[in-house]
């Protein structure tokens, strides 16, 4: 095993490029790419990976919302996923996608999934075989889960108000001046159709970008727990919520906290700031 | 208000395909991209390279109007310009060069999920549309520059 991981919490959620390498034809994994470029799956992609389209594949295209059992299901059915299959993600932009489909397939339970260490940005950069070719699996016959688990690993925004009047912890890992109420968009993005800047009162401000290197890996578990045990001093046993703009992000920092560095009640507050910044008297902070 | 034939015809082109050929041949344009920056000694009549704050890399504009009243456009895209914004910029370059500045300021933007089709319009894809308002910009600019040199 990668040194880094065995200093993780959960040493095992993450392979690294050079398994994965080694494993392509491993049978029991399927490798699923998600992207944020919608078109880059498509440009040339790991060898038998399928391609996860967050917007397509995991949300309910009327309801802001994520898919039901049924759809959770029959995604896995596509993709000859069942309930024992590994399935490996990785995606651009440091893996924040593919950290978002990883935590949508925890909402269902399949708990058999890891994250590939440094996503796309790695692989490519370390010259590992690309291909267009779209692989075929035979459909599996993945059972309809009993529920949607949003209980354990996701907040509502009336869930989130109540966290914020108890004074529990929070973390917005925007970039600072989306924080401060600077911008009402990301960096490098247009604008998402927020009407108010600022941050959720009593949220630390912990950019999900502190988590990595440059080279897209996560930070060893020493740099990450100096970064939300010693400096946002969080507890393994605190409740906490993180967020970001429509959740991709704060996936990335969910996955941070729960796997890498154990802490127990880590929920991903998804609407976040297109929902709370457009909430009518939602309360709002500014500055730093 | 007629786009100009060329665009027109890939506009024509693109709308019937089915979804896995549209794909397909979007990933093509996406990489005829490369070509189409300035050629080594190419001239122009205006340059406009910027990194603005809503995209996520440099993008350069460079523009010719003949004596012909025809704008020859070259751009070039920083590598991490996404792919769908990569193929627009080849599909724009081929479909607006040669049209009049005057038609490249009127082109509607409506066009653009004829090309790409609804499955591939999202809000984080807003950027498809930013290479057309650049070649725009481009040609304002450079009509206000001859405009004022009279």
């Amino acid at each position: 095993m990668n040194p880094k991981f065995a200093a993780y919490a959960t040493p095992d959620i993450l392979v690294d490029t050079d398994w994965l390498a080694a494993n392509l034809n491993t049978p029991g994994i399927r490798i699923v790419e998600s992207n944020e470029d919608i078109l880059l799956y498509d440009t040339g992609h790991i060898p038998g990976a399928v391609h996860i389209d967050w917007r397509r594949d995991l949300n309910e295209e009327t309801v802001r919302d994520y898919v039901g059992p049924e759809g959770f299901a029959d995604l896995c059915r596509r993709n000859g996923i069942t309930p024992d299959t590994t399935v490996i993600f990785y995606g651009d932009k440091s893996n924040w996608w593919a950290a978002y489909a990883f935590w949508v397939f925890q909402l269902f339970g399949h708990t058999k999934a890891k994250l590939l260490d440094g996503g796309r940005d790695k692989w490519e950069a370390e010259g590992k075989p690309l291909t267009r070719e779209v692989p075929k699996y035979p459909a599996s016959d993945y059972p309809v889960p009993a529920k949607r688990d949003d209980a354990t690993h996701r907040a509502y925004a009336a869930q989130t108000l109540a966290h914020m009047n108890a004074g529990k912890k929070m973390v917005d890992v925007r970039s600072p001046k989306e924080f401060s109420g600077e911008v009402t968009h990301m960096p490098e993005y247009p604008q998402e159709g927020v009407l108010r800047g600022g941050h959720i009162p009593g949220a630390r401000s912990a950019p999900w970008s502190r988590a990595a290197n440059p080279d897209k890996t996560f930070k060893s578990r020493e740099e990450l727990e100096a970064i939300y045990r010693d400096e946002l001093g969080l507890k393994t046993d605190d409740d906490i919520i993180a967020y970001c703009r429509i959740g991709e992000r704060s996936s990335h920092t969910w996955f941070v906290l729960k796997y890498l560095l154990g802490y127990q009640h880590v929920r991903n507050y998804d609407g976040s700031w297109t929902e709370w910044g457009n909430t009518v008297r939602a309360p709002v902070a500014k500055g730093a | 208000m007629p786009y100009p034939p060329a665009l027109n015809e890939l506009i024509e082109f693109f709308e019937i395909l089915p979804e896995p050929e549209r794909r397909e041949n979007l990933i093509n344009f996406s990489e005829a991209a490369k070509s189409c920056g300035p050629k080594e000694g190419e001239q122009f009549d205006l340059e406009d390279v910027r990194k603005d704050e809503e995209c996520t890399d440099t993008v350069g504009v460079f523009l010719r109007v003949g004596d012909d009243n025809a704008a020859h456009f070259a751009i070039e895209l920083g590598p991490k310009v996404q792919t769908l914004t990569k193929a627009m910029t080849a599909i724009l370059c081929k479909g607006l060069n040669g049209a009049t500045p005057q038609e490249v300021l009127e082109v509607p933007a409506d066009f653009v999920p004829r090309i790409i089709g609804a499955e591939l319009v999202r809000l984080r894809s807003q950027t498809v549309y930013y290479v057309l308002g650049r070649m725009k910009t481009a040609v304002k600019m450079l009509l206000d520059r001859r405009r004022a040199a009279m």
